[in-house]
């Protein structure tokens, strides 16, 4: 057996727990900037050791599990949300050499997979036994499932241009244009549908204090709760990957500037859509529960339909077809 | 729609605009000139006239005088003087009172400590918490000491 199957997922495990740490501490740093303040600076050098010691203190947390909750689900949550967010990461290719599963139905894998975060979400809050994380799990799953059918409508597009599921083909398939240009209401509708499915600002509705006491997780304490973020950060992670991936054109360099090894262009473009998570968080205020869902049904759906129609139109036009 | 881009625009360029925060721990504060801090007390000064233990509203200083040790000077000399910072709310009115400027205000104002004891502070301390001491204080201060005899 080859020692790189063992190995490989180890060493992307660990990365991503890298990418995590310091993905809050660039998160924290990058909104204080925004803020006009300093963010973090005090554990460590530049503040570098921050989240270790935010995870420590986690780690060190009494862990509590409600007299009255299911004992077994309560414990099964983080683990059912968690699992898939790192699963999905199995068929993202990162260049055309360092990828895990080169599966034919990648992008179909990872939207359905990932779709099982959501119930964990909802045993967390059914298992607590608590009204308040109950409504909030119903209320987090409804808002992803909704958001999950303009997301997948979003795609389309793409898949009817590159007649393909597979990942690597579809990254192949924007070597001269990239689907951001001729898929741009599709890159559109599929960037908002995914900050909804990343429970991020502005529809970060699951997790926040104001809501009902912070949704699902009001009742997990140390590690069960840093699980349920950890599933968060995995998921940007995962989608600042897949929207490289699919709109970005991958690791494909721009005016042929190819002296640049694939996987800095892979890490610059999954960079700037990180970056742009954070920017967004800084800038906008949460969604209002009551129009999460008409948003959603009657905005985003629609235009995620038209720009399926769009791209089947165009695709029979002469001289544009050549882009689609 | 217009209005997410503009809002966008705000905070990427105030990412690269100076931070309004202070690095207080690090670096001290620079307070106002009028700043009411701890008590500098300078005993040279006081005449023992007693006025800033009569005006002070929380009975926070205790001073006690002793006879001039020089036979030929009349009056006496302070011997102790206390501030309780337990309580001492930093009003200003015994520096106010103060007609020679023997306790005047500072811009220092750290005080946290692990024990009660120890904000009770003796005269010793007072006179070594020396440094940015305020210089306008009294608002009556005593007409300098005439030397000689005046005319008229």
């Amino acid at each position: 057996m080859n020692p790189l199957i063992v190995i490989g997922p180890v060493v992307l495990l660990l990365l991503v727990l890298g990418f995590v740490t310091y993905a809050i501490y660039f998160e924290r740093k990058i909104i204080g900037w925004m803020q006009s303040r300093v963010g973090p600076n005090q554990v460590g050098p530049f503040g570098l050791l921050q989240t270790v010691a935010d995870v420590m203190k986690l780690w060190m947390k009494e862990d509590i599990i409600p007299q009255k909750a299911d004992k077994f689900l309560f414990q099964l949550a983080p683990i059912v949300a968690f699992v898939p967010s790192f699963v999905v990461l199995a068929v993202i290719p990162f260049t055309d050499q360092i990828k895990f599963a080169d599966l034919g139905v990648g992008l179909l894998y990872y939207l359905a997979v990932s779709s099982i975060t959501i119930l964990g979400m909802l045993i967390g809050g059914w298992s607590s036994n608590n009204k308040y994380s109950l409504l909030g799990g119903i209320r987090s799953t409804a808002q992803m499932i909704s958001y999950e059918v303009p997301l997948i409508l979003s795609v389309v597009g793409v898949i009817l241009s590159t007649q393909t599921l597979n990942l690597t083909e579809i990254v192949n398939a924007q070597k001269n244009v990239w689907f951001i240009f001729p898929q741009f209401l599709g890159f559109i509708v599929f960037l908002i549908a995914s900050l909804a499915e990343l429970n991020r600002t502005p529809f970060d509705l699951p997790e926040a204090e104001s809501e009902i006491v912070a949704g699902y997780h009001v009742e997990y304490t140390g590690f069960r709760f840093a699980f349920f973020m950890l599933t968060e950060y995995v998921y940007v992670f995962a989608m600042a990957s897949l929207t490289t991936i699919l709109f970005l054109g991958g690791w494909h360099a721009p005016f042929g500037l190819t002296f640049i090894p694939p996987i800095i262009w892979f890490l610059l473009k999954f960079s700037l859509i990180v970056f742009f998570l954070f920017w967004l968080r800084a800038t906008f205020p949460r969604l209002r529960a009551d129009q999460l869902m008409p948003f959603a049904w009657k905005v985003l759906v629609p235009l995620a339909i038209a720009n399926v129609f769009l791209s089947v139109i165009l695709k029979e036009l002469p001289i544009i077809q050549a882009y689609y | 729609m217009f209005g997410l881009v503009k809002g966008l625009s705000v905070t990427l360029k105030n990412m690269t605009k100076p931070k309004v925060t202070y690095r207080y721990p690090d670096e001290p504060l620079k307070m106002p000139e009028r700043f009411r801090g701890i008590q500098y007390f300078d005993p040279e000064k006081c005449i023992v006239c007693n006025q800033c233990v009569r005006i002070c509203p929380t009975d926070c200083i205790s001073l006690t005088g002793k006879k001039n040790p020089d036979p030929d000077q009349k009056g006496k000399v302070i011997d102790t003087f206390d501030i309780n910072f337990e309580i001492c709310i930093l009003c200003d009115l015994c520096t106010e009172v103060c007609p020679t400027e023997a306790v005047v205000m500072t811009n220092n104002f750290e005080l946290a400590t692990y024990s009660r004891d120890n904000l009770y502070k003796d005269r010793q301390w007072l006179e070594e918490n020396n440094t940015n001491v305020r210089q306008e204080n009294t608002r009556h201060p005593l007409p300098k000491k005439r030397t000689g005899a005046k005319k008229g």
